[in-house]
């Protein structure tokens, strides 16, 4: 990485002055600061939970680990509430809770028709215009998306003073907001298809799944020479929404994304295939994943306006059965269609070192395991992918360190399967109950498959340990932890039979958005993974509650909810349960729930209660291969912290991290963030 | 097809280059001005300059008219319905040396990409090699074979389509120009793989159409072959400001000797 002016300009006088010059040298803020460090390199890695590391490192299986911990200091560290990647990442970066972000869930609720919308992104320039030309639909102004997250993140910070700042793969920073620093987006980085991650499945034979999430083009394989042996299929590759055709806010239908045409050619006699896309050839035999491949959509006639995408493919079964699957189409990082770094051309320039690389969010394909697309080894086998590019972008941070920079890379695995992979056997309480998920012939060779991923983080940190300078500042540090997730709690279900949700005469079941549930009598609902919202007269577009009986109405509920009781098991469904008026401070409060619910361990708020919809039960096992969570009190679900140096006392937070680089480098904390520095 | 192959091809790697495949702007600078130049030569031969001089004249008399007599509707359209007919004589009278000179400009701008326009294989990189067949002579793809010589390796099974193509996967184990042999039938070929080491002519396609006449970097396969085309994808050069290999060494190509071209068209007393 190229050290800042200042930097070297200061090495160099270091090396030639006179004892005078250094005198005057020191009293220089702007020379003296990058002087007096030599870096810090963070290794962030979601959801790392203490008690699992703590094992492990007991066990001997993270050598690394053990040993930073005993050269320097390891401790739990406090998450957010909710503790929700999302969350979790803006107080790491912003140093604020979310009601200064304004983060406080994957998903918040739309106060004009009660319908959950993605926490990400907001709408600037007021209504959305455009100009119908000849059957297209062209933006004029207004509607464009932008990040929601507020705050100062602190690269910003440190650009400011002169430090050289890279960032790989950072969650919640998509869409990008503008920054000087050199930053990846990480988690929440869409698809091409706007969405986070369509896989598509060419297939003569029906998925397990009845609806899958994945884009299903059923196919028939032709026998194009007629020689009796099928060979050849003609598909499609969906790629990004016809924007240039579409409506602001429509939501688009199978038939208005773009396509580009997927030929797939089978040997008679070998278990290969060609794949023709665009002109492009791959060749690739059956159970292996394609190279990427990038493919471009025209948005507008005669290729004026190109938005190239990368795909690879997965041959999952040639014959006798036809199964090819395609993985979403990324936003191609070398050409990107709308910036997914800052600046724009970093991602490129990372492309020309690393080859194409995912760059879609949440990059591990668990739509696929969890739609039964994927056997847990197709699975493994694309998480190793993702694993070899994390490595990648880590072995080339660390050829870019130089003393005095700031660096961050982020490690998704570990989070993702301790999601996927929990039901296999629970790493954290050894010979616990089954999981509900739990199924012998599949957990066969599994049970050991996150200690394993556990195992790779330790070697990866092996790894940074020995190549950076010894007295760089090293953090290793987690959002959040990790439980099982055995119970499926429907929250909306329960404030029904509560009395707090009232449905429409006839109804039971439905969706707080639509004409469900009848609004004059609700008086609280729930949208997003914790949050439960009253009905406020005056905010919520058909709000019956008085502003002045909220709090006690607050009280109610939290009493109830935390003497809710699991019928099955008798335990306690809800830890605790939290004002937001109470946890948050700064101006963004008022767009947060107004309670935030803490499950216990084994509970969390099913799919269908975060999206608004009310069920019939209240409370289920999860049977789903998501099956560990963390969506629950923040008690429970602590992350790490690790460093290279030693710490003289206990019990910080992420918001401490913050102050902790800030202050490492002589910087002032802006006055709205939190947390103090812990060194 | 391949006689004047060989001839352009002993021709032009002799002139161009001289400062090796490295330094490639001296011949991005060079040819396209020599192009304009001769551009210039043939244009003043082979064109009516006295009739281009009168036709330009004719337009810009009717541009006056235009401007001066604004207010007469009748007269403006009558002298913009002049212009338009004047510019179509104007193209027509640079028909004739546009086809005279198209044939030496395309000659040296293929063998410029031929040069320029690709770079060698990484050692190491996976490739895709392709082999069409001609559907009219009657060979099956089954009677395809390719052996790979040290320093390559075949990465997956060949892969035969019902449509006559063979596709392999194959591996640059290392460095090398290597060559490859495909069996065809009764007949067998030979196919260039140009991997690591300095940039240089690479080969990319073997063609049997007129097309090979553009890819002059390896023979063409004879007229009554099997075979149709044995092709690489090709890796282009990146050519820092310009597109990459072939379109950005084209658009230069044009862009350059067009200015050169205009540029010195009085010093050669020609008129455009």
């Amino acid at each position: 990485m190229k050290r800042s002016l200042s930097t070297r300009l200061c090495s160099l006088m270091e090396k030639t002055t006179s004892l005078v010059c250094a005198g005057l040298l020191a009293s220089s803020l702007a020379c003296a600061e990058p002087a007096a460090n030599t870096g810090i390199f963070i290794m962030g890695v979601d959801g790392m939970d203490p008690v699992i590391l703590s094992r492990l490192m007991e066990e001997g299986k993270m050598p690394n680990f053990a040993q930073l911990a005993k050269e320097g200091s390891y401790q739990s560290l406090g998450t957010s509430n909710p503790p929700q990647s999302p969350v979790a990442w803006s107080n790491f970066v912003t140093g604020m809770n979310p009601g200064g972000h304004g983060i406080f869930d994957f998903m918040h609720r739309n106060v004009h028709n009660y319908a959950p919308i993605s926490s990400a992104t907001r709408v600037t320039g007021g209504e959305a215009k455009t100009l119908h030309f000849f059957g297209y639909v062209i933006p004029i102004s207004g509607g464009e998306l932008e990040n929601n997250r507020g705050g100062t993140p602190w690269w910003d910070l440190l650009v400011e003073q002169g430090v050289d700042v890279e960032v790989y793969r950072i969650p919640g920073n998509f869409p990008t907001p503008p920054s000087e620093a050199k930053v990846l987006d990480g988690m929440g980085t869409t698809d091409l298809r706007g969405g986070f991650g369509t896989y598509t499945l060419y297939t003569d034979t029906l998925p397990e799944k009845k609806k899958p999430k994945g884009d299903i083009q059923f196919v028939t394989v032709r026998d194009l020479d007629l020689d009796g042996t099928p060979d050849t299929v003609n598909s499609i590759l969906r790629g990004p929404p016809d924007q240039l055709h579409l409506e602001p806010g429509q939501i688009p239908h199978d038939k208005d994304y773009l396509t580009t045409g997927v030929t797939v050619h089978i040997d008679p006699e070998a278990a290969a295939a060609v794949i023709e896309v665009g002109g492009q050839y791959i060749v690739i035999e059956e159970g292996e994943w394609s190279e990427w491949l990038e493919v471009t959509y025209d948005l507008a006639p005669m290729g004026l306006m190109p938005v190239t995408g990368t795909v690879r493919f997965f041959a999952k079964s040639l014959r006798p059965n036809f199964q090819l699957y395609a993985s979403p189409v990324n936003i191609s990082p070398s050409n990107p269609v709308m910036p997914i770094s800052t600046p724009d051309e970093f991602s490129a320039e990372l492309t020309e070192a690393l080859g194409f690389y995912y760059t879609q969010g949440m990059p591990e394909e668990q739509e696929a395991l969890k739609d039964g697309v994927f056997s847990e080894d197709d699975y493994l086998k694309q998480v190793a992918l993702v694993q070899q590019d994390t490595r990648l972008m880590l072995d080339l941070a660390l050829n870019r360190f130089e003393p005095g920079d700031a660096t961050f890379v982020y490690f998704s695995d570990i989070d993702l399967q301790c999601h996927m992979l929990w039901r296999h056997g629970d790493p954290k309480t050894l010979g616990a109950p089954h999981h509900p998920a739990y199924d012998a012939a599949t957990a066969k060779g599994h049970t050991q498959d996150i200690e394993r991923f556990y195992r790779d983080v330790d070697e990866a940190l092996g790894e940074t340990r020995k190549r950076l300078p010894e007295d760089t500042l090293l953090m290793v540090m987690s959002d959040h932890g990790f439980q099982p997730f055995t119970r499926d709690v429907h929250l909306n279900a329960w404030l029904r039979d509560n009395g707090y949700l009232v449905m429409k005469e006839g109804k039971t079941t439905g969706y707080t958005v639509g004409s469900d549930v009848d609004w004059n009598k609700t008086r609280a609902f729930g949208l997003g993974f914790n949050g439960l919202y009253l009905n406020i007269k005056g905010r919520e577009e058909q709000g019956i509650v008085d502003p002045a009986e909220a709090d006690a109405l607050m009280a109610e509920l939290i009493q109830k909810l935390e003497a809710f009781k699991d019928p099955a098991e008798g335990a306690s469904v809800v830890l605790n349960v939290r004002r937001g008026s109470e946890i948050y401070n700064g101006p963004r409060i008022a767009e947060g729930p107004d309670l935030l619910v803490g499950y216990n361990k084994g509970y969390g708020a099913s799919d269908e209660s975060a999206l608004g919809q009310i069920t019939e039960d209240v409370i289920a096992n999860n049977t789903s291969r998501w099956s560990g969570s963390h969506l629950m009190a923040p008690e429970v679900v602590p992350g790490i912290l690790l460093l290279n140096r030693k710490l003289t006392r206990e019990g910080h937070e992420l918001v401490d991290l913050t102050a902790t680089i800030l202050s490492y480098y002589g910087i002032k904390a802006l006055p709205e963030m939190t947390g103090e520095p812990v060194l | 097809m391949q006689a004047y192959n060989n001839i352009a091809s002993a021709i032009f790697d002799f002139l161009l280059t001289p400062f090796g495949h490295e330094f490639i702007y001296f011949d991005l600078l060079f040819w396209p001005v020599i192009m304009g130049i001769g551009a210039l030569q043939v244009y003043k031969v082979a064109s009516n300059q006295a009739a281009i001089t009168r036709v330009k004249t004719q337009i810009s008399m009717h541009l006056l008219e235009i401007r001066l007599f604004r207010d007469d509707l009748l007269q403006v359209l009558k002298s913009t319905g002049l212009i338009v007919l004047k510019n179509f004589i104007y193209v027509g009278h640079n028909m004739m040396p546009m086809a005279v000179m198209l044939l030496p400009m395309v000659a040296v701008m293929v063998q410029l990409v031929a040069h320029y326009g690709y770079e060698p294989s990484p050692p190491g990189s996976v490739e895709v090699l392709q082999l069409r067949l001609d559907p009219a002579a009657g060979v099956s793809s089954r009677d395809v074979s390719l052996q790979t010589p040290d320093g390559v390796s075949l990465d997956a099974p060949m892969v035969r389509t019902a449509d006559g193509q063979v596709f392999w996967r194959l591996r640059a184990d290392r460095a090398g120009d290597h060559v490859l042999t495909v069996d065809v039938g009764e007949e067998r070929f030979e196919k260039a793989w140009a991997v690591g080491g300095d940039h240089r002519k690479i080969p990319v396609k073997r063609l049997r159409s007129w097309e090979a006449l553009l890819y002059p970097g390896e023979e063409a396969i004879p007229a009554h072959s099997p075979v149709l085309a044995i092709e690489w994808k090709g890796h282009t050069r990146p050519l820092a400001y310009l597109p990459d290999g072939e379109l950005g060494i084209l658009l230069w190509t044009m862009v350059l000797s067009m200015a050169a071209g205009i540029a010195l068209k009085d010093v050669f007393g020609v008129t455009l």
